[in-house]
């Protein structure tokens, strides 16, 4: 297992655009964190970090985040597509969920290493920002690894499609249109906890009302709609590609 | 004899159609075992299979004497393989291509040098793929088959794409390997020239039936020449041959000797006289391997 993920990482890094994407959304966060203004909200600074995640999260939560792993699905997927790198590969001592098991681990952690980049954009606006107190390590917990956990399920999805279509094109356009109405879905009471793709925002919002809870977010509704979300979109997409007779 | 491959009643539907019909492959061990057939035979789904990569529809497959359904991982541990147009990245070059391959197998880092030197690609080990030319992209195929050592390695039309020269550099390849590598070796090919060269086993297969297995010295004999001689009333003639202990082969008004010796041909010659029969022709019949293939191949249509 350990051999198939480094061959995995091997084959990603050597992709185009591969640091470019997980840079960029972290890297605009970072600028966009620059400008941002708490005095002109009347913000007491104290409350800086909140303040600067609560604001960012519109834009990386809601659209980089789920943009840029849907492009990483579908990188993982395309050189395998391309040149009959699916019947080569699955014709080694491999097993197919194995190979499922490898691309979606390889997902998951560059997705945590986007959010520790995402916190390091956060930090260093900061500390550049003059913030008095140190980094809240409840929003570390809460924001960073909940909007992690959020992204969990969707991942799987995007790896699923990825490997169901031949294009790169439509595995994202599929992305799109789930992660566009997610802005509607935030504002809503009823939809939004429900809906999976609004939950990476959801989940690293600052929400003053929630702070009992283990995350941002109500622990039935990460078990119910993530967890949920995550079983059919990980388990759909392996026993999809279990059973997948055209390599 | 001891068999690396064996299938059982192998067969593949799809839909309607069968492409693979109740196929009992056996492969001996050493052998280049060349697997001919026409276009839409079913070669290379017989071929996908044996890799697991296709599930049967019905039919067992034993590969080193296990059962690939139970043991498909250590199976395939021991097996190289190209099957149809070659696999690769191509936003890799030659090197990384092994070297993803390797870091799976865990095989050492030495044979992707020596992979590469075996196929003549060290030149362009640095160089993508993508700007590779056919028969380059061929040949790193085969180089990834052998990365693993494999103890059966599984060719899918591998000359396809090859110039002359890289035609007979493969040839002379795939000949050494199971003298020096104790490989046996699984070619498939709509070529008989091709099997012809490298072959020492043969296994024909026609809209998904194998219609003959044997080694290429039986499959040789077949095409000996025959003796056929037209004489009047011919079918009468062939009875009184039998009559008096002489087996021939009568088809179409012509019979067909088995015997082929001077004295034998002159003993039925003689004993149709004197049964009073007119011999009007005593005829040699050539029949090339190619000959014998198509004759095989262009069988009745009953799938
Ligand atoms: N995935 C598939 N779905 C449906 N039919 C298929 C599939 N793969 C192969 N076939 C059909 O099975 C038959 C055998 O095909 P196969 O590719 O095994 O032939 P082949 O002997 O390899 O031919 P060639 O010499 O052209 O490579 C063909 O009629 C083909 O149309
Ligand atoms: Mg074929």
């Amino acid at each position: 297992m350990i051999s198939l993920l480094q061959s995995e990482w091997f084959k990603l890094r050597k992709s185009k655009f591969v640091f470019t994407a997980i840079l960029l959304g972290p890297l605009i966060t970072f600028f966009y964190a620059l400008m941002l203004q708490p005095d002109t909200f009347g913000l007491e600074k104290r409350f800086l970090w909140e303040f600067l995640i609560a604001f960012t999260t519109l834009l990386y939560a809601l659209r980089f985040l789920p943009l840029t792993t849907g492009i990483l699905a579908g990188l993982i997927c395309r050189y395998e597509h391309q040149n009959g790198g699916w019947k080569q590969l699955l014709a080694l001592p491999v097993t197919r969920s194995r190979v499922f098991l490898a691309k979606y681990t390889i997902l998951m952690l560059i997705t945590l290493t986007m959010q520790l980049l995402y916190l390091l954009a956060i930090w260093t606006s900061g500390v550049l920002k003059g913030a008095e107190e140190p980094f809240p390590m409840m929003l570390l917990w809460k924001s960073i690894f909940g909007g992690w956990i959020a992204t969990l399920p969707l991942l799987a999805l995007q790896l699923w499609m990825s490997m169901l279509f031949k294009s790169f094109a439509a595995p994202f356009a599929v992305n799109v249109v789930f992660t566009l109405p997610a802005i509607l879905a935030v504002n809503s009471e009823k939809f939004g906890p429900l809906y999976p793709w609004a939950q990476p925002f959801l989940m690293m919002y600052v929400s003053g009302d929630a702070e009992n809870d283990i995350f941002f977010v109500p622990w039935e509704q990460v078990l119910t709609v993530v967890g949920g979300s995550f079983l059919i979109f990980f388990f759909g997409g392996l026993l999809y590609f279990r059973r997948k007779e055209n390599i | 004899m001891e068999y690396i491959v064996e299938t059982h009643h192998l067969t593949k539907r799809f839909g309607k159609e069968i492409a693979v019909n109740a196929l009992n492959l056996k492969i001996p061990r050493g052998e280049v075992y060349g697997f001919l057939g026409p276009n839409g035979a079913g070669k290379s789904t017989t071929l996908r299979m044996l890799l697991g990569l296709m599930r049967p529809t019905a039919g067992s497959i034993r590969i080193f004497g296990k059962d690939l359904k139970k043991e498909r991982i250590s199976i395939l541990r021991n097996v190289g393989s190209l099957v149809e147009s070659p696999s690769y990245y191509s936003h890799l070059t030659a090197y990384e291509n092994l070297e993803a391959m390797r870091k799976i197998l865990g095989s050492p880092k030495e044979k992707i040098d020596e992979v590469l030197d075996l196929v003549r690609l060290s030149n362009a080990a640095d160089k993508k793929v993508k700007s590779f030319s056919l028969g380059m992209k061929q040949r790193l195929g085969i180089a990834m088959a052998l990365l693993n050592d494999p103890k059966l390695l599984i060719l899918d039309e591998p000359t396809n794409g090859l110039d002359p020269s890289g035609i007979i550099e493969m040839r002379n390849l795939i000949k050494r390997l199971p003298k020096e590598k104790d490989i046996t070796v699984l070619i498939s090919s709509h070529l008989l020239s091709e099997i012809d060269q490298v072959a020492t086993y043969v296994g024909v297969i026609s809209k998904g039936k194998l219609i003959f297995q044997d080694s290429i010295k039986a499959m040789r004999n077949k095409a000996q020449l025959k003796i056929r001689l037209k004489v009047s009333d011919a079918n009468n003639a062939y009875r009184s041959l039998l009559a008096k202990g002489i087996k021939t082969h009568y088809q179409d008004h012509i019979i067909y000797l088995y015997e082929q010796s001077d004295e034998a041909v002159a003993a039925v010659v003689e004993t149709l006289v004197d049964e009073g029969y007119s011999v009007y022709r005593v005829e040699e019949e050539h029949q090339s391997l190619e000959d014998i293939f198509l004759k095989m191949t262009a069988g009745g249509d009953d799938r």
